[in-house]
């Protein structure tokens, strides 16, 4: 009988390798199509190594179970009626080829072409992962079925208390622990001050975690550096900033923001007190927080180092003049803020704060008439008012 | 066989103790000077030796080696003697080992305050000290292994092996990265250069958190807490598994400070999956502790020590599996240079070294005072005003971390920046706020802890030698029938010893060797040129001020970095840095090419008076470096020394460093003099300028845009 329980167990364990045998050959199937850069594919796979390996760990359980020497007794008690022991090992098989089964079907034949994608995959690579998915929770919730009606029956064949009988705690089941009664029996003859040490298994879930994680890794090194699926920095970097571009400019093209030096106008209003916040943010510092100039020129004055217009100052703020300290900066500010900036700034004219700076540069003057022009265009033509940039 | 009769030496315990204490608290303090100062800049107090650059190494130097390694030492030499059934080999040389090793944290804490600072974190001390450190190691394994030979015990326990990986794994560590080139008595630098030294540095940093305050602390674990609880170790063979496996991976994974940066991507990746595979080998640790206690958890109720080695365990676990996850590329996309790193340390310090030193502590004194505690109401009170510490202090650096993290990558659907840098430091004041409650809270209760032990000790009776007897070893072994086979290496201890250097040292010379040796992992780029002597002086100002503690120099490929500072952070820009100051933490921006970015003017201010240059800012003044010279007579020094490390100046180049310096400070001072500051050409704020403003400019040496040339 111990021979026959010896087959069957290596039967179940046969079972549950060649599922694991089918993986290594979709993988080799996978990488020439690249399926390891799609995420959903990949989370699938994990998944399905995840309830794999609590697949194995149930298995254990429950090969410890049958192992056991309650187990052992009553089925040899069973022996002369039917064996319930038998019947649950038999349907696990059963279930277990079923699944083996399932995943050769799901995996045997390379994935069509279709028309049809799921998150990038094609829906027969996408059903057969999520089947195995599905059947792996079936194989699961039987196990834990199988396991816990175990523990059940032992309960209620046990029913007066003539000796204590301790049912495992979740904790003890999962890690596949010695009871504490039965302690004694691995007792390590060691003794260390008083210290002694115990000869438990490594938990299941441990080990085939660990397992798992150099499972993993290798995958991974594999995806990166052998097969180079998988986008090292440099790559990932060009294409989020390529897809970050093509993002703005799709947004640019509906957007109204979209104003350069040639076409920039004077704002007003609501735009004024926008500017004079960034101004307030990231200009005081250097220029003052009344734009008198500290470390920067002084803004308020009639000269300018590099011309008063409007597209003048737009131009000096969007690309800088580095070399003199003033950097660029269309990189922290939209056209339409340094456009509200530039507009703010050009109210500072005549402004005579205190402390002001001596002037620097070229008297620059502006011509009324342009203003007026500039200011009709503006309510004109503009069509971006402040609140539909929110 | 005859019974030997010896005493347990516990005078040395009680030093290593009582050090522990005073230095636990010492370290605790300076961490709590260096919250304040986070949130409220005035803690800087204008000092140089009070700055939080220099105050964060006195910290993390404190708590690690003279809280820590006084703790380790206090838990060896205890646990050490009765599992080998000895003495300790030489009264002497546990003296020699104790006052040395006080000797060493008092030079630190003064030298690090002074600035004396090689600029790698957690090995910031400068070469003196470094040999002074390597003597008082040898003499620590020295005692260790007399006592081993002469053990009266054939087999060694578990707890001794992870002492002797220790000791072999932290000399490694510390000798490998600690070469260096000395300038002077208190000045060095690094002999590897950039990327190499950043993976050298890392190794050595990721390890020392390995080696320094994860063995050494699992040892301590596997002799007190089997102890304290009275129950049998859970799994031997999980012992095993667990010690090696821990050991050869660990060491792997020191890369996994530096995803996205400019070392080499199969480092990177190498960082990332051995990370992973820690997590089975540091939880075997925790699963062997937490399990030992099935049966005693009623204990655990009562007992004041068991709770805090429950907590600590479990924080363990709980920081082994957090530091995998953080070592997933996309998660330290996030996570790297924030609060979230902070936090993450903190639940291994805070919570696995803190409470199970306090846990070993609470042990051992009425032990060896042969008295029961004095207040275990006390102790009590400390468990939970320590444990809600860790959570005040720990959770508001989560939200804090991960808040900032996604303001920093945020953009607006213009494609613009959402957030100045400035916008999302000012954010975070109120969570340094109440990580710095969280703090004190932890700081009382280790103060309640010391008063009761003090208290303790008052009330018992020292016994400074404790008899002891055992059996003496009989010269040949026999085994008694069948045996696992691991019990050989353990009646082996220079067998172990050499095993275990083996496996440790095998990850790091298989990631340093390429590195080293293979060129393509180091493009080189035509245009990075030496610093001149002026930006040399002032790279070392940078080094000493700890400026890398808040700020770092990588940019690293992402839309987010390169839109704020500019151009990715390439390989071969630091092949002439010495040390590398690539930072961990972006408490400021980064400094990368912060070069040419503002005018010499802004930042004379801006050293001065940060707020005034960008108001709202928590950086510390530094008005000394307005007043203080530079000291030009090291500077023929450091450009021999910086020849032999093979910086590539012209032959007799230290000849005219002087006058060459000489002209560019005075183009600076000339710079700063248009824009209305009066300085002369000699004082160190030039010579930092001149590096602030050369910083990353190098290979900005390439044909402009046609946008720049309007």
């Amino acid at each position: 009988m111990l021979n026959q329980v010896n087959k069957n167990r290596k039967l179940l364990l046969l079972l549950l390798v060649l599922p694991l045998s089918n993986y290594a050959q979709d993988a080799v199937v996978t990488v020439h199509t690249s399926y390891f850069s799609n995420a959903l594919f990949n989370t699938l796979l994990v998944i399905i190594a995840v309830l794999l390996a609590v697949i194995v760990t149930l298995g254990q359980t429950l090969k410890k179970l049958a192992d056991s020497d309650y187990f052992r007794n009553r089925y040899q008690k069973k022996e002369e009626g039917s064996s319930t022991g038998d019947a649950l090992k038999k349907t696990s098989l059963v279930l277990l080829l079923l699944f083996g089964y399932h995943s050769y079907a799901g995996n045997g034949q390379p994935a069509a072409a279709d028309d049809w994608l799921i998150g990038g995959l094609d829906m027969f690579t996408f059903y057969s992962l999520l089947g195995i998915i599905v059947a792996e929770f079936a194989v699961i919730s039987i196990l834990y079925n199988i396991i816990t009606g175990l523990l059940k029956t032992e309960r209620k064949q046990k029913p007066a208390p003539v000796q204590k009988v301790k049912t495992k705690t979740i904790l003890e089941k999962i890690n596949a622990s010695v009871d504490i009664e039965k302690e004694q029996d691995i007792m390590l003859d060691h003794d260390y001050d008083g210290i002694r040490e115990l000869d438990n298994d490594l938990p299941p879930w441990w080990k085939y975690g660990f397992y798992l994680t150099v499972a993993i890794s290798v995958i991974y090194m594999i995806n990166f550096h052998v097969v180079k699926t998988g986008d090292l920095q440099t790559e990932e970097y060009e294409k989020s900033m390529a897809a970050a571009k093509a993002e703005v400019e799709a947004y640019m093209k509906t957007a109204a923001g979209n104003v350069d030096e040639s076409t920039v106008k004077q704002l007003e209003g609501a735009d004024i007190e926008q500017g004079k916040e960034i101004f307030t943010g990231n200009c005081a510092a250097c220029h003052g927080k009344d734009g008198q100039g500290t470390v920067g020129p002084n803004l308020t004055d009639a000269y300018w180092l590099h011309g008063g217009s409007m597209p003048d100052i737009f131009k000096s703020i969007k690309y800088g003049w580095v070399d003199k300290g003033m950097k660029s900066w269309k990189e922290d500010l939209s056209p339409m803020q340094i456009a509200q900036l530039t507009s703010y700034i050009r109210t500072l004219a005549g402004t005579n704060p205190a402390g002001a700076k001596a002037a620097q540069g070229d008297l620059y003057k502006e011509e009324s008439i342009l203003i007026n022009d500039s200011t009709k265009t503006v309510s004109d033509t503009l069509i971006i008012k402040s609140d539909s940039l929110k | 066989m005859e019974l030997q009769k010896f005493q347990y030496d516990n005078k040395i315990v009680k030093w290593f103790a009582y050090a522990t204490m005073t230095w636990g608290i010492v370290g605790m303090l300076a961490g709590l000077l260096a919250a304040l100062q986070l949130c409220i800049p005035a803690f800087n107090m204008n000092l140089p030796y009070t700055t939080f650059g220099r105050v964060r190494p006195i910290h993390t130097n404190a708590v690690i080696f003279a809280f820590v390694g006084n703790g380790i030492f206090m838990g060896v030499y205890y646990s050490l003697q009765r599992l080998l059934k000895a003495r300790m080999f030489s009264d002497l040389l546990s003296k020699v080992h104790f006052f040395g090793w006080q000797l060493i944290i008092v030079l630190a804490a003064v030298s690090l305050a002074l600035g004396k600072t090689t600029g790698k974190e957690y090995a910031e001390l400068e070469w003196p000290i470094d040999i002074l450190i390597t003597i008082v190691w040898v003499v620590f394994g020295w005692n260790m292994f007399g006592t081993i030979i002469r053990r009266r015990e054939r087999h060694l326990y578990v707890a001794v092996w992870f002492y002797i990986a220790t000791l072999v794994t932290i000399a490694m560590l510390h000798i490998v990265n600690s070469i260096e080139i000395p300038v002077s008595f208190w000045k060095s630098y690094s002999w590897y250069a950039g990327v190499q030294d950043a993976l050298v540095q890392w190794w050595y940093g990721h390890n020392a958190v390995a080696f320094f305050l994860t063995t050494p602390y699992l040892g301590l674990m596997y002799y007190f807490l089997p102890k304290a609880a009275n129950r049998p170790v859970y799994s031997y063979r999980l012992s095993i598994i667990h010690f090696w496996s821990l050991i050869f991976i660990y060491i792997w994974a020191g890369p996994h400070h530096l995803l996205y940066t400019a070392i080499p991507d199969w480092a990177q990746s190498l960082g990332v999956v051995f990370s992973v595979m820690l997590i089975a080998p540091s939880w075997g640790g925790m699963i062997n502790g937490l399990l030992t206690l099935r049966g005693a958890w009623d204990k655990v109720r009562e007992e004041v020590v068991l709770k805090f080695m429950v907590v600590a365990v479990t924080a363990y676990g709980m920081a082994t599996f957090e530091g995998p996850m953080l070592s997933l590329k996309n998660v330290s996309a996030i996570a790297h240079y924030t609060d979230w790193i902070v936090a993450h340390v903190h639940v291994g310090a805070l919570g696995w070294n803190g409470f199970l030193t306090f846990g070993i502590l609470y042990w051992i004194i009425p032990k060896m005072f042969r008295t029961e505690l004095y207040s275990k109401k006390l102790a009590n009170a400390h468990f939970w005003i320590g444990t809600l510490g860790i959570v005040l202090y720990v959770v508001p650096l989560y939200f804090s971390g991960i808040m900032q993290s996604l303001m920093w990558k945020e953009f607006t659907p213009e494609g613009q920046l959402k957030w100045q840098f400035m916008d999302t430091v000012t954010k975070m004041i109120p969570f340094y706020l109440a990580r710095a409650i969280g703090g004190t809270l932890y700081l009382i209760g280790a103060v309640m802890m010391v008063y009761n032990l003090v208290k303790t000790t008052r009330k018992g009776s020292f016994l400074a030698n404790e008899d002891a007897e055992a059996p003496a070893l009989e010269k040949k072994y026999t085994s008694h029938g069948k045996e696992h086979w691991h019990r050989w290496i353990e009646r082996k201890p220079i067998q172990l010893m050499i095993v275990s250097l083996v496996v440790v040292a095998i990850g790091g010379a298989i990631e340093f060797v390429p590195t080293f040796l293979v060129k393509s992992n180091i493009p080189t780029i035509a245009s990075v040129k030496p610093y001149t002597p002026l930006e040399l002086h002032g790279r070392d100002i940078y080094v000493r001020e700890g400026c890398y503690t808040c700020h770092s120099q990588m940019i690293r490929p992402f839309r987010s970095e390169t839109a704020r500072y500019g151009e990715y952070s390439k390989a071969g820009e630091f092949v002439y840095d010495h040390p590398f100051q690539w930072g961990s933490k972006r408490t400021g921006p980064d400094l990368a090419r912060i070069g040419g970015k503002y005018p010499d003017s802004w930042h004379y201010n801006h050293m001065m008076d940060p707020t005034s240059m960008s108001p709202g800012s928590i950086m510390p003044s530094y008005p000394w470096l307005l007043d203080d010279q530079v000291d030009v007579s090291s500077t023929v020094a450091k450009i021999k020394a910086m020849k032999r490390l093979g910086v590539p100046y012209p032959d007799g180049y230290e000849r005219i460093a002087a006058a060459e310096m000489e002209k560019q400070a005075k183009g600076i001072a000339e710079n700063l003099k248009k824009d209305g500051i009066k300085t002369l050409a000699d004082r160190e704020i030039v010579a930092l300028i001149a590096y602030l403003q050369r910083m990353g400019t190098d290979i900005k040496n390439q044909p402009k845009t046609a946008e720049n040339k309007n």
